[in-house]
């Protein structure tokens, strides 16, 4: 029932000589293709075709900013209500999206904002090539907490393009006084980094396919920067246990 | 009222010899209708080696004991003391101490008023500096006053060489566990044993370092004496509190032991099989639950899970939606395993509304995708050898009615296999289905669990009737057994439903249990 053109899926490291090459990683993973929502390992599919992850995203910020929500709308455009429920960890999931005539997978991953991950956060943003830094526009501390990872990142990610997002919009857009983070100074700071500016509410949908539309465009044109002409990578490497070795860097 | 008879007495020990198997080979399994009572030939024990770390249900407090036994009696004078002194005016001999309960009136009235609200178990956790970390009701701030005494008691009975086990006073306990860098406070009235509140503490405890590590935890103490770890531990609020929740409603942490989820024979080989088959290098565990039901477990060879460890990881799994929600990626302690490094797990729903849980332990941080792989593998296995619609239908009858045995007048019972660390239990009868009523039988259960693993003056077997139920226990070094009757039942009746009952179990033991330990 389940067959495969070649092999069973697995995560590829591209092996490349560059420094700037490594920071690709693609992964081939179950999809079905006509499938616009994230299907991954859904067990009722009956026939499925490798897919690969393009880019990796990373959302970053503090506890309960709302990156599990954000990740919801964008995915399964919905917006759970009920008790709030901590990340733990970090929680993968893939999503196809057009740009233009292509098809780019986003491999997300949404990491727990609490600081007890803090020093296990590189192995979930090393190689991102976008970084979504959340922050909760009802929350000063937070936009603290966003700096620090805009920090984290331009230290040790230099590669990675960074998202500013303002989240929890609809909080504000009926009560200004709610607004504990300006508008004008975060796009300040933005333009000062070399960064994107949004502002969501996954409550209302506002604006959360823009940010990742927006993820998927500035991928896809800087793709080939990096990437010439990717070969597809060779399914009979993944007995050699090295091939994975190459995402300690 | 109720009454208990211990049956030290005749009955039991000659019925013990009489059933004792001749052989005493593990492998044999015996199809006599008298099932062995020797640990290795009970129902439900594993054909091969044990999946599961042997364990006592009260290995942790028996550690405990050990240490501070012999003091037992003079620490009980030292905390009567101590009760006078509080009640007179608070704190006499706590300011020696410093232990910053100064101005504090009446704590105990404070602890009173705060239990009162639930009838629940009260849990504080405090550093050795008298520092909130967690308290189950209320918050951290406000009951800071409550904890400094309770520190200052802490620190008294220390002063004198001596450990600080339990208060008991006007219906209430209190109860202690000193794991240093943390204090662990539990606060009753439910009428629990010291053992009962003690292994509610050790598991809230091991619930810490599952998150943190030993190291971890020492490492921020040592470094500063006041720091608060609450910054740490945010986040796990749930994760806590459904842990608290489960020891009060799951016979398997009082059991120290995993219920199975009850499987036809066949299916469950493939699906061990297939999870078997699924493997990676750096995987160690590979552990499918139906809710907090096993389904199947694979180790590394000579790696053996224990049973807290895969409570701790069950409740985990539980009390996060985010891994419904994608996969989720986690570094976990395992502290009965090994306090003092992480793991990392995969864990993942395999429908987002599905109770199917997938753990797969490893050692490598890195092995994400490796995991997410072995899960796909292990699927289409499954679904290529039709056994996933079959698990899938399990979980409808994730239990089955206690009828199906057919003893009259028994209502419900847990049977402990003590070799494979595996019970099974029917579903709750008619009587029991009221969330309360549940609790009520559950502290039942407690009650002769705390009669049987007595530190000093443990049980071999007894018969309790009351109002409402008659109950019987039994241990051997074969098996843990509670029975519950309706009160029409008779002792002779409940003993020879015992006879029976492991005949069923024996019986049913391919579907009730999983026979086979299998390593990668
Ligand atoms: N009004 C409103 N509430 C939101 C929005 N996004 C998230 N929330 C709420 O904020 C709380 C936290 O949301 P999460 O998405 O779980 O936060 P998180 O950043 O994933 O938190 P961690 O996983 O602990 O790091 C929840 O109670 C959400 O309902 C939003 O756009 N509007
Ligand atoms: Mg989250």
């Amino acid at each position: 029932m389940m067959s495969y053109p070649v092999a069973p899926p697995v995560l590829l490291c591209g092996v490349s000589k560059t420094k700037s090459q490594t920071i690709l990683f693609n992964l081939l993973i179950e999809h079905q293709p006509t499938e616009d929502k994230f299907c991954f390992f859904h067990p009722e599919r009956p026939t499925m075709t490798a897919m690969r992850v393009d880019a990796k995203v990373v959302m970053l910020g503090k506890e309960s900013v709302g990156k599990t929500s954000l990740v919801e709308r964008y995915v399964h455009h919905r917006f759970l209500v009920g008790p709030y429920q901590n990340t733990i960890g970090a929680a993968f999931v893939a999503k196809s999206i057009n740009v233009g005539n292509k098809v780019i997978t986003l491999g997300i991953w949404d990491t727990a904002g609490s600081e007890r991950y803090e020093a296990m956060s590189r192995i979930y943003y090393r190689g991102a090539r976008a970084a979504i830094v959340c922050y909760d526009l009802t929350d000063n501390s937070s936009f603290q907490r966003a700096r620090f990872w805009v920090k984290e990142l331009q230290t040790f990610e230099e590669h990675c393009k960074i998202y500013l997002c303002g989240t929890k919009n609809d909080l504000v857009e009926g009560d200004r006084s709610a607004r504990q983070v300006d508008y004008h100074d975060v796009q300040d700071f933005v333009e000062e980094i070399g960064a994107q500016h949004f502002e969501t509410s996954s409550k209302t949908g506002n604006n959360v396919d823009a940010l990742f539309l927006k993820v998927a465009e500035d991928f896809s044109n800087s793709a080939f920067e990096f990437l010439p002409e990717e070969k597809g990578v060779n399914l009979d490497q993944k007995k050699n246990s090295y091939i994975y070795t190459c995402c300690h860097h | 009222m109720a009454s208990d008879v211990h049956s030290k007495g005749v009955t039991w020990d000659t019925s013990n010899g009489n059933l004792t198997p001749v052989e005493h080979l593990p492998n044999s399994r015996s199809e006599s209708p008298t099932p062995g009572l020797v640990e290795g030939t009970e129902p439900g024990a594993g054909q091969e080696r044990a999946m599961f770390v042997h364990t006592q249900s009260f290995e942790d407090l028996t550690a405990d004991v050990e240490l501070t036994g012999s003091r037992l009696s003079e620490i009980e004078e030292v905390e009567e003391e101590k009760e006078e002194e509080q009640q007179q005016g608070g704190g006499g001999g706590t300011g020696e101490t410093g232990g910053g309960a100064e101005g504090v009136e009446e704590p105990k009235q404070e602890v009173h008023a705060v239990v009162r609200e639930k009838e629940e178990d009260h849990v504080f956790v405090l550093s050795e500096a008298g520092k909130p970390i967690y308290t189950r009701y209320g918050s951290e701030e406000a009951l800071s006053t409550t904890m400094g005494v309770m520190m200052a008691l802490v620190s008294f009975v220390e002063a004198n060489k001596n450990v600080i086990l339990s208060i008991h006073a006007d219906g209430l306990r209190v109860v202690f566990l000193r794991k240093s860098p943390l204090v662990l406070v539990c606060v009753s009235r439910t009428g629990q044993s010291d053992s009962e509140l003690w292994r509610e503490l050790h598991y809230v405890y091991y619930q810490i370092l599952s998150l943190l590590t030993l190291p971890q935890l020492q490492r921020v103490f040592q470094q500063r004496q006041s720091y608060d770890l609450r910054r740490l531990l945010s986040g796990s609020e749930r994760v806590t509190a459904g842990l608290l929740r489960l020891l009060e409603t799951d016979a398997g942490l009082m059991l120290n032991a995993t219920m199975s989820l009850p499987l036809c024979g066949t299916t469950r080989n493939i699906v061990c099989t297939s999870l078997q088959a699924a493997s990676s290098k750096n995987l160690v565990f590979s552990i499918l639950l139906a809710g907090d039901r096993l389904v199947a477990l694979i180790r590394k060879k000579e790696q053996h899970l224990h049973h807290t460890d895969l409570h701790l990881l069950s409740n985990l799994a539980a009390s996060s939606s985010s891994f419904r929600q994608g996969e989720g990626w986690t570094p976990v302690c395992l502290p009965k395993f090994n306090a003092s490094g992480f793991f990392h797990a995969h864990i993942s729903y395999f429908e987002p509304a599905s109770d199917l849980c997938l753990i797969l332990v490893s050692t490598d941080r890195e092995d994400f995708f490796n995991l997410s792989d072995c899960k796909q593998r292990f699927l289409e296995r499954l679904k290529k050898r039709n056994a996933y619609q079959t698990l899938k239908e399990a979980l409808h009858s994730p239990t089955y009615p206690v009828s199906q045995v057919g003893i009259p007048e028994l209502w419900h019972f847990i049977y402990k296999s003590k070799s494979s660390g595996l019970y099974t239990s029917p579903e709750l009868p008619v009587p029991y289905h009221t969330e309360e009523e549940q609790e009520r039988l559950m502290d039942l259960y407690q009650y002769l669990h705390s009669r049987l693993h007595h530190l000093t003056r443990p049980l071999r077997s007894i018969y309790r009737c009351t109002n409402t139920e008659n109950l019987l226990a039994w241990s051997t070094s074969g098996f843990e057994l509670y029975l519950c009757f309706s009160p029409l039942a008779t002792k002779a009746l409940a003993m020879s439903a015992v006879t029976k009952l492991l005949k069923w179990i024996r019986k049913e033991e391919d579907r009730l249990f999983i026979l086979n330990s299998l390593t990668y």
